[in-house]
């Protein structure tokens, strides 16, 4: 869509002939770029169509609406589009009991399904404390909306989310990874694919925040780890303006999306480079990662030893997907390790025999979009399935058992540092005793 | 349940927009150089094909096409590509955009 903005911007009729599921993202993606008379044919061609019949029927079928949006004259609101619907962004925009809270947040869209904490502004002043920047510092402005993500507004989704105000600035540094060109932000956040942010913790934050890189690091139960994630998507949603079935187009949606948010535990294997430290940072700085994978896999290794480990990694990678974030649990990253390998050795060693025949990929197929300049011309010959051993990223994550995991996707990983305020210790003991004394039994 | 809470809006402030209207739309297509653009997605140029073919029966030789792919889903305008999309934009008369998903 907004290609056909620029084009009628460029002085020339334009219309977008669309699949009739996403009319309404192409009519959102039009407005937020302020012509929202732009026309718009849907049609019914499969999604990511391969066959000409059925594409050559599909276009049958509406061919007189295209040459319609290019020759019938224009409506009044088109020549002068009417100003869009809005709604509060500042100060008090509701004053209701909890669940009276509750259901409005819920019916203007702006929870993830769940009960969100209120955002009073006494709770607002408190998740403040997690930052030295002002309440107004813009961060960034976040797409598609172009939504302006300022500190105070990162720091109303943190309480709704739950966060304690030492989370703030993992928050904004997770804001800064989004908007860096480079994450790819933009496509990822909304495309069919539902790609889900998945966020490493690296540095002395870890400990201090109780950021789980241990047993189930992964499932709910910690508060860092749950909060965090949520924070992020809500952010997403609320000031990027990216909002389920409307601008978010994920076929099937993603569980990821709730929170996905791990540490790692860099102090398994003393020689292994943590990823912050694999992304040019020093050690002892506290960084968060992002990556946008779009499944997660776990592995039950086919042997105890490094060649059982490694057998059984080649043995679930899959064509398609093929940048890897690799979580080793500790027992298997030493087990590697005293085998002598490292990080990088190992990602060299997946590049080089993680294979399958041609045949299983799209390249051997022609499909497009998975084009080679020169594809393999066997069926069975051999084919990566990595792009290059700088595909792949290796952290030891998880607690003790053989289950590894492995998060597919196609995006890189982004690195930010985190900057904590003045007044960092005492903010960390303030709240570092919130961890839960389970009942034994 | 008990307690009132007075609430601050989590949604985003944004700069506020121009609106713009569209381009007043041509009397008719015969004559006329018609733009077919598709983003790289994978149905985009195919689409671009059938329309191509619906355009051609309808209209035979009055019309003419003229052709710009993506080979990635990315704003035009955004890319190295936008000096040259430009100048397409110029030589045709209309654009038809596959956005192909």
């Amino acid at each position: 869509m907004y290609d056909a903005v620029f084009t009628e911007r460029l002085r020339r009729p334009a219309v977008a002939l669309v699949n009739a599921g996403f009319a309404l993202d192409a009519r959102s993606a039009a407005s937020g770029k302020g012509m929202p008379g732009v026309r718009v044919v849907t049609e019914t061609v499969p999604c990511e169509c391969t066959e000409p019949d059925r594409i050559a029927s599909g276009v049958h079928a509406v061919i007189d609406d295209i040459v319609a949006a290019l020759t019938a004259p224009l409506t009044s609101d088109e020549q002068s589009p009417p100003p869009p619907e809005t709604i509060g962004t500042e100060g008090i925009v509701f004053a209701g009991d909890l669940a009276e809270v509750q259901r409005f947040f819920y019916r203007r869209g702006w929870t993830d399904g769940l009960p969100i904490v209120p955002p009073t502004q006494a709770a607002v002043e408190e998740m403040l404390t997690g930052t030295d920047l002002p309440r107004d510092h813009l961060v960034g402005k976040m797409i598609p909306r172009l939504g302006k993500v300022t500190v105070e507004k990162i720091a109303v989704n943190a309480v709704m989310a739950g966060a304690l105000p030492t989370y703030l600035p993992l928050l904004i540094a997770g804001v800064e990874a989004l908007l860096d060109p480079r994450a790819a932000f933009g496509t990822f956040e909304v495309s069919t694919g539902s790609w889900a942010p998945f966020w490493i913790v690296n540095g002395p934050l870890r400990e201090q925040l109780h950021v789980n890189g241990g047993q189930g690091a992964l499932s709910p139960g910690d508060i860092a780890n749950a909060a965090i994630g949520r924070a992020m998507g809500l952010i997403v949603k609320n000031l990027g303006g990216a909002r389920k079935g409307l601008e978010d187009m994920g076929v099937q949606g993603n569980p990821g999306k709730y929170s996905m948010v791990t540490a790692e535990n860099e102090e398994a294997i003393a020689d292994w480079e943590p990823l912050h430290v694999q992304h040019g940072f020093q050690r002892d700085e506290s960084c968060l990662t992002v990556s946008f994978p779009n499944s997660y896999l776990q592995i039950w290794p086919y042997g105890s030893d490094d060649k059982g480990i490694l057998r059984a990694i080649m043995s679930n990678m899959v064509p398609r997907w093929r940048q890897l974030t690799l979580l080793l649990p500790p027992g298997h990253a030493q087990t590697l390790a005293d085998a002598g390998w490292t990080k990088s050795e190992l990602a060299s060693y997946l590049y080089e025999y993680a294979r399958v025949p041609a045949y299983r990929t799209p390249e051997f197929w022609g499909t497009p979009g998975m084009q080679r300049v020169r594809p393999p011309l066997n069926a069975e010959d051999p084919t990566p399935l990595l792009r290059s051993p700088a595909s792949l990223r290796i952290i030891v994550s998880g607690g003790a058992g053989a289950f590894m995991g492995m998060a597919y996707g196609s995006s890189t990983w982004v690195t930010k540092p985190v900057t904590l305020p003045a007044g960092w210790d005492a903010l960390v003991r303030k709240y570092r005793g919130l961890v839960p004394n389970h009942l034994r039994y | 349940m008990g307690g009132s809470y007075e609430v601050m809006s989590p949604w985003a402030e944004v700069d506020p927009i121009a609106l713009e209207g569209i381009n007043p739309r041509l009397p008719d297509l015969r004559g006329r150089r018609i733009g077919l653009f598709h983003n790289g997605k994978v149905a985009g140029k195919p689409i671009n094909d059938a329309v191509e073919v619906e355009l051609r029966a309808r209209f035979g030789d009055e019309v003419t096409i003229a052709r710009f792919g993506r080979t990635a889903n990315l704003e035009v305008a955004e890319t190295a590509d936008r000096a040259r999309y430009e100048e397409w934009v110029k030589e045709v008369d209309a654009v038809i955009h596959a956005v192909g998903d």
